[in-house]
């Protein structure tokens, strides 16, 4: 509801309405008041004009009368103006201020208070006076109140009429308002949803122009701009498919790559340990016979077939050496577990000053002949780089596998390297070795470094026994 | 002490506090001497004194020339002086007569023998002039140019108790006219009813008194032409009520004979066309005292 009242609010086309009907209604209710300030106005100066009209007429009329003290006959004339609808009272006083006439509603002691102006009375009745002179001579004063309660209710009936008017013109102009606005905000609506429409990937919508107004500029800009960005996009699109083909592809032949490096690499320690161990055997097998069979212990010919034994055994371990660099046989023997903790319990034993914690988890013995090797290399990859460049005094590995995915993290605490360093490039053969590496296999790798926060790497690598 | 004297008075001359201090006091001092004389006033008693004035013309004309007679008593007595009439010559009658309303009395001649037998007014001064008549008009072009003429017309007259009308029906009684069957004899409030109803054309004639008539307008007065005047009779009298005292009364009589004698009276009378007043006896309108009765 808060949302609708929300976005409501936001409408171009409702603050649009909502604006022009605002200034409608205050203009209105403005000329109303206005209106209704004339309209009392004018009713109040015209009861006053009236009222000092009458009086001024009726004093001279009467004067006559106060001179020949003639109170019936003024009495008589006056009962016929009391009739007049406006008038309250009539009180005629002469010249010792002692009421001779008092008609309608008032006493004749009553001395009301006189009055300026309509606009200013509070006792419903506009009380004036006049004094009746006749050639300048004071013959009394004549005291009359003229009732508001008619000018009342014509200035009420005029405020109504005024009100009404003002209110179905209201109703009239937010009902054409409406409509306009509606008129001219379609177009604006219609735009807004074909921006939509783009903003969800549908480069098909066109806006139709209609005029040569400014919407139906916008429209007709809008429409390049669409075209323009769906021939764009189409051609990102292709491109972006043709790179992932090519990444594909790439990644195929990094794969194969791989898998012909790995086999070239076992292939050669086989045959290291097929004709060159062989042959060192056979080696050392014929030393040791020459020096038993040297006659009488010949020194000369045993110092020499020592050094034949001790020259073979060298190469022996240099050929072992090679052949477990290029395939660990224990690798193939007692699978990737036994694998990692004695290459990690070797690598510990060269390099006593750093911690090495190792934490395997899950069934890792069918991993695949892939697998095993990317994991293989890149912990011995890891390993090599902590001591060359990490300066590390810990490191910790964890290796686990759960029912989809087999995760890797190798975390150290050496004094890492600014991420945004552009130094970072010496370093980044290593890493884009095994992003590679992951990536053949479907996989996930990320690292994180900052400088003096060491180097974590984690890899998440889907179970693929197919890999 | 001489030279103290000077002193201090040219202290006090230069000085603007002892001089306002001075008339401050002085002021203060002549107060009371200014209340004690108002209130010792001859006519204090009757304050305010009504000056009843017949209507023998309209309201505001009566007012347009009694007001400065009046402003003049008022001045003088030190009381004011308002001037009041009645509807009409009936009723001021009995305003006279029965209500005694007024205090000073400008009536018709024909009035006055009742008002003092019967009121007990008291005759202090007369206008002073030979004597007053009516006059008999019609429009320069009329036809009529003798009484006879009359005959079968319609004469414009002030009310039936008026000087006017009565004086007239005598004159025309006595010239063998029966105003009652030869012509219409038609009432109207005043004179100057009387004159302008010939003068529009709405009668034939009017009759009013001459005072009147010579105080009509210049134009009037041009397109009109005289047929006939009655017997004189003597002015209007002035009287004062019983209620005014002895006193009071003579300072009335005394300011009114007083006016004709200055400038500013003059002027004062020259409203009514007046050129005084004069002692009269009220024996004088004995011989009017019979109009009514007819």
């Amino acid at each position: 509801m808060l949302s609708a009242i929300k976005n409501l609010f936001h409408s171009l086309r409702f603050r649009l309405i909502a604006s022009v009907v605002t200034i409608e209604v205050i203009m209105l209710s403005l000329l109303v008041w206005n209106n209704i300030s004339i309209i009392h106005t004018t009713h109040t100066d015209r009861l006053r004009d009236t009222a000092i009209s009458m009086i001024q007429q009726i004093a001279t009329t009467s004067g006559n009368y106060m001179v020949a003290v003639d109170y019936a006959t003024l009495k008589e004339y006056l009962s016929n103006i009391i009739s007049y609808k406006e008038l309250s009272y009539i009180v005629v006083v002469d010249r010792d201020e002692n009421a001779v006439i008092a008609l309608g509603t008032v006493t004749p002691e009553a001395r009301p208070k006189i009055d300026t102006h309509p606009a200013l009375v509070n006792d419903n009745v506009f009380d004036i006076a006049q004094n009746i002179q006749v050639a300048g001579q004071p013959m009394g004063r004549m005291l009359m109140g003229f009732s508001l309660s008619l000018m009342d209710d014509a200035i009420h009936k005029s405020r109504n009429r005024g009100i009404t008017i003002a209110l179905i013109e209201i109703i009239l102009t937010i009902l054409v308002t409406i409509i306009i606005g509606l008129g001219l905000t379609r177009r604006l609506g219609l735009l807004s949803k074909a921006a939509g429409e783009v903003e969800t990937g549908n480069y098909s919508v066109t806006v139709p122009t209609e005029t040569d107004d400014e919407v139906g500029k916008t429209a007709a800009a809008f429409n390049r701009m669409v075209a323009e960005v769906s021939k764009r996009t189409q051609q990102l699109l292709y491109e972006e498919k043709r790179t992932q083909q090519l990444l594909t592809e790439n990644r195929l032949l990094i794969k194969k790559s791989l898998e012909v490096q790995e086999e070239e690499r076992k292939h050669l320690a086989r045959e290291l340990h097929d004709e060159l161990g062989q042959c060192i055997t056979a080696i050392q097998a014929d030393a040791e016979s020459i020096r038993d069979l040297s006659p009488e212990c010949d020194h000369r010919v045993i110092t020499s077939a020592d050094a034949i034994l001790n020259v073979s055994a060298h190469i022996y371990d240099v050929v072992h050496s090679m052949m477990h660099l290029l395939r660990p046989s224990i690798l193939d023997n007692l699978g990737l577990e036994e694998a990692l903790k004695d290459e990690i319990d070797v690598w510990k034993k060269r390099n006593p000053k750093i911690s090495c914690i190792y934490d395997f988890d899950g069934d890792l013995s069918n991993l695949g002949e892939r697998i095993n090797i990317t994991i293989y290399r890149i912990i011995q990859e890891c390993l090599t780089n902590i001591v060359k460049h990490a300066s590390a005094s810990h490191v910790s590995i964890e290796l686990k596998r759960d029912r989809e995915n087999l995760h890797l993290s190798i975390c150290d605490d050496g004094i890492g390297m600014d991420s945004a360093a552009p130094s970072q490039a010496h370093i980044g053969l290593g890493i884009i070795g095994m992003r590679e590496r992951i990536q053949a296999l479907n996989g996930i790798f990320m690292h994180e470094t900052s400088t003096d926060n060491g180097f974590q790497i984690f890899i998440k690598i889907p179970n693929d026994k197919e890999q | 002490m001489h030279i103290f004297i000077s002193r201090t008075g040219q202290i006090f001359l230069n000085n603007f506090r002892y001089q306002l201090l001075f008339i401050f006091f002085g002021l203060a001092l002549c107060q009371p001497i200014i209340s004690i004389a108002k209130e010792n006033s001859n006519c204090s008693d009757a304050s305010p004194i009504i000056f009843g004035i017949i209507p023998f013309v309209s309201a505001e004309q009566l007012v347009i020339q009694f007001s400065p007679i009046a402003l003049y008593l008022s001045d003088h007595l030190g009381i004011p002086v308002r001037i009041e009439t009645a509807p009409d010559f009936v009723e001021f009658a009995r305003r006279t007569h029965e209500d005694k309303r007024y205090d000073i009395l400008f009536t018709a001649p024909h009035f006055y023998p009742q008002a003092s037998s019967r009121a007990g007014y008291r005759l202090i001064v007369s206008v002073d002039s030979p004597g007053m008549w009516a006059v008999i008009v019609v429009p320069r072009q009329s036809p009529i140019h003798k009484l006879d003429d009359l005959k079968g017309k319609r004469l414009a007259t002030v009310p039936p108790a008026g000087l006017a009308t009565l004086l007239v029906r005598k004159y025309l009684n006595d010239a063998g006219i029966d105003p009652d069957e030869d012509i219409t004899i038609i009432s109207t409030p005043s004179h100057d009813a009387s004159l302008l109803s010939s003068y529009y054309g709405v009668t034939d004639a009017s009759a009013l008194m001459q005072p009147p008539y010579a105080a009509a307008s210049q134009q009037v007065r041009d397109n009109m032409r005289i047929i006939a005047r009655t017997d004189s009779t003597p002015h209007i009298p002035i009287s004062v009520s019983p209620r005014i005292n002895d006193s009071c009364k003579s300072e009335i009589t005394k300011l009114l004979l007083e006016m004709s004698t200055t400038q500013k009276g003059k002027e004062i009378l020259s409203h009514n066309s007046f050129s005084g007043f004069k002692q009269t006896k009220p024996e004088e309108y004995d011989k009017v005292r019979d109009l009514l009765a007819r």
